[in-house]
């Protein structure tokens, strides 16, 4: 970071008595010119309604947004949901469906980038179609996805059916045990290109001189691998991982699109579940405990987040 | 890998050019065996009610994004600017909390600016989705920005400015030409943001001639379900302008996306 500093920093004589924090502040006014249109909308749209979802967290609200009428209830919301046996069902569901998703699209797409990263005929032309499910808004990737498990015409059925591996087409997303499984392959579907752009970045970074020697020396393609590009890599991984594991926890549109949550809440996880709690029973009150709750655990996650950041900052300018 | 890539598409494709009948058979048709482009017709006719809905969605599809776009370019440039080059107190802070904003999801936005899009009367305007979709697309605007503008040589600037420019006038004449690269990928990945988004639409507008697509599209398709080659045909024309937008310009995206998190 230091380095970055502007050219345009303290005067030479300001080093010996240290400005004071005002000082500093009104000296830089100009900079926070560039700053202050973003900060303004970040205020109205951000702080703001993280302030309110705090706040309505502690009230019980009528249905219909009519929020003169609210009541302070305390912490009471918080109990209802701790207590209630939907929020153990859905938060195992959030978890199961968090982990495969992003360990999964990991895998895969680191795999995809270590493909991709030899030279081939037609190498762009497949980077480009890979990519392409991460491109497309989610709406339509459900809606493609089930089609293909309708369960009457779904192409993925009668596939199943045609290899003999099952007698009568199945109901991926109508099934308790089968919905929440059959979801994670459509996210991974539309998440693994994600992880693939990155590490293919991150192996463009990995010196050429070093795997050289590493097979000069009698490595074999594994431990190059294992022992010279993969800890290289350990920065760009983390945040990769990082940003998937996020981007699943927020997940909305395939679970809600698809299945709605159902059958009996078995492809519920949070975000969706806050969402039905709010719009669809309008209970405020509760769904803005969930959302504070869901914030406390968002903000570790981003403890995490900005420290693999700010490392591969320092491992930077260090170098 | 491919096959996992590219089915759902081809299917996709497969379907839209079947008649409605044919996408009912058991066990399905691999290869249509009468192709018709009349799912496409009937979106495309402004004639037809189907059409006028679809057309309609598009172009407010259309106008919401690129306003996004506009917006989130013009307030980010020089945020991500000061990012990059200035030593403001705060700084440090403001940043994070910027890109602390990725973490959050929509749903816990939704009621507080549901709240206040109808104090401000904005509810069942595009200006209440601008507006919101700022608050996704600006953060990762201004990180997107400020990769590009790290790898700027400050001498650049010092150079124009000992020629007698004035900082704004270096940013603007030396610094802005070079981050070229950098906008268009910004511009590129709030519009398919935008364009891509689901769940504010949903919530904010409620008038049907103003729905953008992927909200247009469900409400469409949730009353005649039994329409699969006019919901592929829709998916598909949905997805077309960012697939072009995203293939004739993927050089600065990925470049951009991964600028942050790659160490060079």
């Amino acid at each position: 970071m230091t380095t970055q500093i502007g050219f345009a920093s303290a005067p030479a004589q300001a080093r010996i008595v240290r400005p004071s924090v005002l000082q500093q502040i009104w000296s830089s006014r100009a900079d926070y010119l560039y700053v202050l249109p973003a900060i303004i909308v970040m205020l109205i749209v951000i702080a703001y309604p993280i302030y309110y979802t705090i706040d309505l967290s502690f009230f019980e609200t009528p249905p219909g947004l009519q929020l003169r009428d609210k009541n302070f209830v305390g912490l009471e919301n918080y109990a209802t949901i701790l207590s209630s046996n939907v929020f153990w069902r859905v938060t195992l569901n959030t978890v199961i469906w968090t982990f495969a998703s992003t360990l999964i699209a990991f895998v895969l797409g680191y795999a995809a980038a270590l493909a991709l990263h030899r030279d081939f005929a037609g190498r762009a032309v497949l980077r480009a179609i890979l990519i392409i499910p991460w491109v497309i808004s989610a709406v339509a990737a459900s809606y493609i996805w089930k089609w293909m498990y309708h369960s009457d015409f779904g192409i993925l059925g009668a596939v199943m059916v045609q290899m003999g591996l099952v007698d009568q087409q199945p109901n991926f997303i109508d099934n308790v045990h089968t919905v929440l499984p059959s979801l994670i392959v459509v996210n991974i579907w539309r998440e693994f290109p994600f992880a693939m752009i990155m590490i293919m970045a991150g192996l463009q970074t990995v010196p050429e001189q070093l795997l050289r020697a590493a097979k000069v020396d009698g490595a074999s393609t594994w431990q190059r691998f294992w022992h010279v590009t993969f800890p290289y890599l350990s920065g760009v991984s983390t945040v990769t991982i990082l940003l998937l594991a996020v981007a699943n926890f927020n997940s909305f549109i395939i679970p809600w699109i698809m299945t709605g949550g159902g059958p009996s809440n078995a492809s519920h996880i949070w975000i969706t579940h806050i969402y039905e709690l709010a719009f669809g029973r309008q209970r405020w009150g509760v769904a803005s405990a969930y959302s504070v709750l869901l914030f406390i655990i968002l903000m570790a996650l981003g403890y995490f987040y900005v420290r693999a950041l700010s490392g591969n900052e320092k491992k930077e300018h260090g170098a | 890998m491919l096959v996992y890539t590219a089915l759902p598409m081809i299917w996709m494709l497969l379907t839209s050019i079947k008649s409605g009948f044919a996408a009912m058979q058991f066990p399905p048709q691999w290869w249509p065996s009468e192709p018709t482009l009349a799912s496409y017709q009937k979106l495309l006719d402004p004639q037809n009610s189907v059409g006028q809905d679809f057309l309609r969605f598009f172009w407010n599809s259309l106008f919401v994004s690129v306003c996004t776009t506009i917006m989130a370019v013009v307030v980010a440039v020089p945020a991500a600017y000061a990012f990059s080059r200035f030593s403001f107190p705060g700084r440090k802070f403001l940043f994070f909390a910027v890109l602390l904003r990725n973490m959050f999801p929509a749903v816990i936005f939704l009621v507080p600016l549901f709240i206040l899009m109808r104090v401000l009367g904005l509810v069942n305007t595009h200006g209440s989705l601008i507006l919101t979709y700022l608050t996704f697309g600006l953060p990762l605007a201004i990180w997107l920005l400020k990769g590009f503008y790290d790898n700027i040589p400050v001498q650049l600037e010092q150079a124009a400015r000992i020629d007698g420019a004035t900082r704004f006038q270096a940013f603007l004449l030396i610094v802005m030409p070079l981050s070229a690269p950098g906008i268009i990928a910004t511009a590129i990945y709030s519009f398919i943001g935008a364009w891509n988004e689901y769940i504010y639409a949903a919530t904010f507008l409620t008038r049907n001639d103003q729905l953008t697509l992927p909200v247009g599209i469900q409400r469409f398709f949730s009353e005649n379900t039994t329409d699969f080659p006019g919901l592929m045909a829709a998916s598909f024309m949905m997805s077309v302008p960012v697939v072009v937008l995203f293939l004739v310009l993927q050089k600065y995206f990925v470049r951009a996306l991964t600028e942050g998190a790659v160490k060079h």
